[in-house]
């Protein structure tokens, strides 16, 4: 059981999720108690990267907000596991949702422009002294000049991509048609880096799957059935598998991402194995079309070539 | 009832605490460190000694619990990840897996942990090439290994300036 120090501010944010395609954030803002324990059965969803979107939304700290551990027996349901665009979508509704409180707190008088983190405590404070716990609520909307037709399939699907580009180099033992991937560029634009280590950490985690995909993880079908569901007989990479990834971040800020922010959930795992497959080719001469390129596939390839 | 099908007691030392449990002789060394000993900083991945989510260290030496009868660890001494975790402060590997981004989701971490601390333990200067090796037995599908490697050679530099 800790006591808050005065100055810290705890920003609890429930995800509900009442319909699919519509996200809610609440954010509760309340001051700290002196000598009592702050409630904190209240959860949040937010990870690292929340906190400082909402951070630097407010101009606090990091170590001015805290995040509460999520719960799934208190968060209600908030739909399907996804994360492709979660920095993007979530992470706007969080720096919304962190303005809209700045701007109680603004309107009621008890925070000037050019406030320092002391102020905004004691602001929230004198609020919810006067008129109890601050929220506020904002709703997903999808952006009106999007036009997307479901039906016909035809129009603008998304707001903004980010874009990449990747360069494998590969060496090819033209004996045992064994590949290994020596070096790895990913370079991708995404509109606005929220936390270095964990954008760099997701593209060299999907790339090293994309080494997977393009090199070793053959899977085998029999009658429907995948018959080679463990990890002795599908092949994943490990550490030995895998180059020191080389990760370069461009930066175009996407006007309806927090800070600019785009998602990159998936993209990592798209240009790999291609990158890596034209590697090959390029090595070999062969004419890459499938994947995974396993020795018993690359040798008949090869022998396509040469013959 | 048949030998095998008769519990035993095992006693052994887990975390610098003799402990005495009772499990079935062939019973899987991971389920009773999860189970009876309550234990359950290491993960089952794959339960077939392929993923190392379940390394442990027994007598030194970095195994998969989840091979390891529990008969054989009658008079071991085993470290589980707990057995980082009742000092004042982090091990140098596990300081530098928080602040290199080496854990994501961090089902693999335990076992790298344990591997990258049972590496050190026998070289303290190892080559990138040499932790690729020492952590070749244990997968990771989030990070790619890339901030793992970064976390072992940070540990590697903190630990040659301590004392």
């Amino acid at each position: 059981m800790r006591e808050k120090s005065p100055g810290v501010v705890h920003v609890e944010l429930r995800l509900v999720e009442p319909g699919a395609q519509r996200r809610q954030q609440l954010a509760d803002a309340a001051a700290p108690r002196r000598g009592r324990e702050h409630d904190r059965r209240l959860v949040s969803v937010d990870d690292r990267r929340q906190l400082s979107v909402r951070a630097e939304a407010l101009g606090l700290d990091c170590e001015q907000i805290e995040i509460l551990q999520p719960d799934t027996s208190l968060v209600p349901n908030s739909g399907p596991t996804v994360a492709s665009r979660t920095t993007m979508i979530v992470g706007k509704l969080v720096e919304t949702a962190a303005l809209v409180i700045r701007k109680s707190l603004m309107d009621a008088g008890f925070l000037k422009q050019g406030y320092s983190a002391n102020d905004f405590a004691s602001a929230c404070r004198q609020y919810t002294d006067k008129f109890g716990a601050l929220q506020s609520l904002v709703k997903y909307q999808h952006p009106g000049d999007l036009h997307w037709d479901d039906g016909k399939y035809q129009g603008d699907a998304y707001g903004a991509y980010a874009w990449a580009v990747y360069v494998a180099e590969v060496s090819v033992d033209m004996r045992t048609a064994e590949v290994r991937v020596e070096d790895f560029v990913a370079v991708q634009e995404v509109g606005k880096v929220i936390n270095p280590i964990l954008a760099a950490g997701q593209i060299e985690g999907g790339v090293a799957q994309g080494i997977g995909f393009a090199l070793y993880e053959n899977v085998v079908w029999q009658e429907g059935r995948m018959v080679n569901g463990q990890m002795t007989n599908y092949i994943m990479p490990t550490s030995m598998d895998v180059p020191p990834i080389r990760v370069f971040f461009e930066e175009l800020p996407y006007a309806r991402g927090p800070a600019g922010a785009k998602g990159i959930g998936e993209l990592p795992l798209d240009g790999t194995a291609p990158a890596i497959a034209n590697a090959i080719a390029h090595a070999t001469g062969a004419d890459i079309r499938q994947i995974p390129v396993t020795p018993e596939k690359l040798m008949e390839m090869l022998e396509g070539v040469h013959a | 009832m048949p030998e095998a099908a008769r519990k035993i007691r095992v006693q052994c030392d887990i975390n610098g605490r003799v402990m005495s449990l009772e499990a079935h002789p062939m019973a899987r060394l991971l389920d009773v460190l999860r189970e009876q000993a309550g234990l359950t900083g290491t993960k089952e991945g794959c339960g077939e000694g392929e993923c190392g989510a379940c390394s442990i260290e027994m007598d030194g030496a970095l195994v998969n619990s989840c091979l390891i009868p529990a008969l054989q660890a009658d008079g071991a001494t085993i470290r589980t990840i707990e057995g980082f975790t009742h000092v004042v402060e982090l091990s140098a590997v596990q300081q530098a897996f928080l602040t290199h981004g080496g854990a994501q989701c961090g089902i693999c971490t335990p076992g790298m942990i344990l591997a990258a601390s049972n590496l050190l333990a026998r070289n303290p200067e190892p080559t990138e090439t040499e932790i690729r090796e020492a952590l070749s037995g244990n997968l990771c599908r989030c990070t790619g290994y890339t901030k793992i490697f970064e976390s072992v050679l940070e540990a590697c530099r903190t630990q040659r300036h301590r004392p």
